[in-house]
């Protein structure tokens, strides 16, 4: 299995992330694409970790931190989407203007 | 190289099931399985720590929370209205992305390969390196996670005389 195959396997998981966030309404849909985006990332760092680093520990180190980002980061945005929810009773991002200019 | 396709057909298939499916309930088991996949991938790339942090973290932290909040936010049995146009917009877009990306990807010279032999590492490396060469990363690491469970404790906290109904939500909060 080469490096390419890798990454495009990664860009795939990204792109599907990337759907995911533009082209669904619901809050936790779109936590869902981000969180597929963090891992079509790790999973980068790790195949270039894996096939070009001379230093095969680094590209792990990096995932690890990408993962704890990713546990604060889900802590943040559920809760928003729960206080969010109790204001408005819908999680429907079409509801959410607000802040529209 | 059973265990690297493998790995990507399940992260892939995951990943759509959790794009596409209208059920919020089927979109976090798709997200599950695509975790799942990518923790294959991860064995498969000779990282077996990595991919037990993965299915540790992932799937048994972030994943329960998500299914907290769809149970709390009960949109569970509620189906996504239909935004057409939106999803033709999003599938151009990530197609464009797709497209834009992958023939870089394809071309790119990554030069020779490292001298090291894989298998060169061990969890003793990367636990002395976490706490010798990465000590600040580590430490600010746990001070945004600790920043964040305070942040959402406060966000998600039911402020005290509002007019919620208090037994409408069940908990208090994630």
């Amino acid at each position: 299995m080469t490096l390419e195959t890798w990454l495009l396997f990664a860009l795939a998981v990204f792109c599907l992330g990337v759907y995911c966030v533009l082209g669904r309404r619901n809050l936790i849909v779109i936590l869902i694409g981000i969180e597929l985006m963090l891992n079509a990332a790790s999973v980068n760092f790790m195949a270039v970790n894996h096939f070009l680093s001379p230093h095969p520990e680094v590209g792990q180190i990096i995932v690890l931190f990408v993962i704890g980002l990713a546990a604060a980061e889900a802590a943040i945005a559920l809760s928003i989407i729960l206080a969010v929810y109790r204001q408005r009773k819908s999680i429907d991002v079409a509801d959410l203007h607000e802040l529209k200019g | 190289m059973i265990l690297t396709g493998l790995a990507m057909v399940i992260t892939i298939a995951g990943a759509i099931i959790a794009a596409t499916r209208r059920n919020i309930v089927h979109a976090v088991f798709g997200l599950a399985i695509a975790l799942l996949g990518v923790a294959l991938a991860f064995l498969s790339l000779g990282s077996p720590f990595v991919a037990a942090m993965q299915v540790l973290i992932y799937i048994g932290g972030i994943l329960i929370a998500m299914v907290f909040a769809v149970m709390l936010s009960r949109t569970a049995t509620h189906a996504e209205p239909d935004g057409l146009w939106r999803r033709v917009f999003a599938v151009i877009a990530a197609a464009l992305l797709f497209v834009a990306i992958a023939p870089a990807l394809v071309n790119a010279d990554f030069g020779p390969a490292p001298a090291v032999a894989d298998g060169a590492w061990s969890l003793k490396v990367i636990g002395s390196s976490l706490l010798d060469r990465y000590n600040v990363v580590f430490e600010l690491l746990s001070v945004v996670l600790l920043l964040a469970i305070v942040g959402a404790i406060a966000i998600a906290r039911r402020e005290p005389g509002s007019d919620d109904d208090p037994t409408a939500a069940g908990g208090g909060g994630a």
